[in-house]
């Protein structure tokens, strides 16, 4: 081994350590501070916009995740998404799990109105479940399918946008797992779009089951909609998942090769 | 089609749907817990199936007793052999 390289590794090490012992801490000081500021920020926000709690909530969580993305760099390089067309809204956002973090990352979106159809389990996590809840979060298992159906047909009255993690569960190898059919059947049933979420990098940055975290670039990319009108038959959310799935492969593939800019949806 | 290709072409239609390991596809596997399936799926599983044979099965009663491949196994071929008599 070189000097030079012995040197790299040294500086790696210690980037990795300085990045552990900033990364934590600024993340318990946010929520506190978040958590404080909400009593204040909430009240004066509704009076001013006069939306429902409900939307006031999911843009503060917004906030919250942007605000994280900007205090985590340089440590975690997150690059924001950006539509490669006209935004489509509502939607229906479906995105790779790769890591708890992919929620925070989220804030990389260029908008707000975002309803997470999640488990049961993220709800037992006392410090965010009173925020998720006043966001309408979906707990996916406590409402069952037609709970979620008649659910999403509210929000999407709405304007808003409702994102699942098909897979259901976060990748344990970086690859993407099976796709459960839920979203599509929603899609199907509500003739709204399924914009597909590619992100690349949280793996690296802190993967399942592992607590010290990892400096990283992180990227996130939107594909353009699909729609469930190009589907048809009592296997067409089959179908669209099938094709969704594909196309997320395919994008993640590139992203992952460093190809993605030669793509066609690259942002 | 035999009793053994009816089977076959059960487990591959479902390996194919929903990404499973074609070792994990005994007759004793349980839906749920071994196979990860769930209640969505079995509504999935039963377009599958109907598109893999060609029936209508989505209305009858027999199939919330399905609790393992080995009951779906019979479930189809018992289906069969009632379109056959």
């Amino acid at each position: 081994m070189t000097a030079l390289t012995a040197a790299r590794r040294m500086l790696h090490l210690g980037w990795v350590a300085l990045t552990n012992c900033v990364f934590y801490p600024v993340m318990l000081l946010w929520t506190i501070c978040g958590a404080a500021l909400f009593p204040i920020g909430f009240p004066l926000w509704k009076g001013v916009t006069r939306w429902d709690s409900a939307r006031i909530m999911r843009q503060f969580i917004w906030i919250y995740g942007r605000v994280w993305i900007l205090l985590t760099f340089p440590f975690l390089r997150i690059r924001l998404a950006r539509f490669p067309g006209p935004v489509t809204k509502p939607g229906i956002l479906v995105v790779n799990h790769l890591s708890f973090l992919d929620t925070y990352v989220m804030g990389a979106l260029p908008f707000s109105d975002v309803v997470f159809a999640v488990r049961a389990w993220p709800f037992k996590m006392f410090w965010y479940a009173p925020f998720m809840r006043l966001a309408e979060y979906m707990n996916v298992e406590e409402l069952g399918w037609e709970g979620c159906l008649s659910t999403c047909k509210r929000l999407f009255g709405s304007g808003a946008y409702v994102l699942f993690f098909p897979e259901g569960h976060r990748s344990k190898d970086g690859k993407i797992q099976r796709f459960h059919s839920g979203p599509f059947k929603i899609a199907v049933e509500t003739g709204v779009p399924v914009i597909p979420l590619c992100i690349t990098g949280t793996d690296t940055v802190l993967p399942p089951f592992r607590r010290f975290v990892r400096p990283a670039k992180v990227c996130l990319h939107v594909l353009p909609p699909v729609y469930p009108s190009a589907y048809s038959g009592p296997d067409a959310h089959l179908k669209m998942s099938k094709d969704v799935k594909q196309q997320m492969v395919d994008h993640l593939s590139l992203m992952k090769e460093g190809l993605h800019r030669t793509g066609k949806a690259a942002l | 089609m035999t009793d053994s290709e009816i089977i076959r072409l059960i487990d591959t239609s479902l390996a194919e749907e929903f990404e499973l390991d074609q070792a994990t596809l005994t007759p004793d596997a349980h839906i749920y817990e071994d196979l990860g399936l769930d209640s969505l799926d079995m509504v999935d599983m039963v377009v599958v199936l109907e598109k893999a044979f060609h029936f209508k099965i989505r209305e009858e009663e027999a199939i919330r007793e399905i609790r393992t491949l080995g009951d779906i196994h019979e479930f189809v071929l018992s289906k069969k052999r009632e379109m056959g008599a």
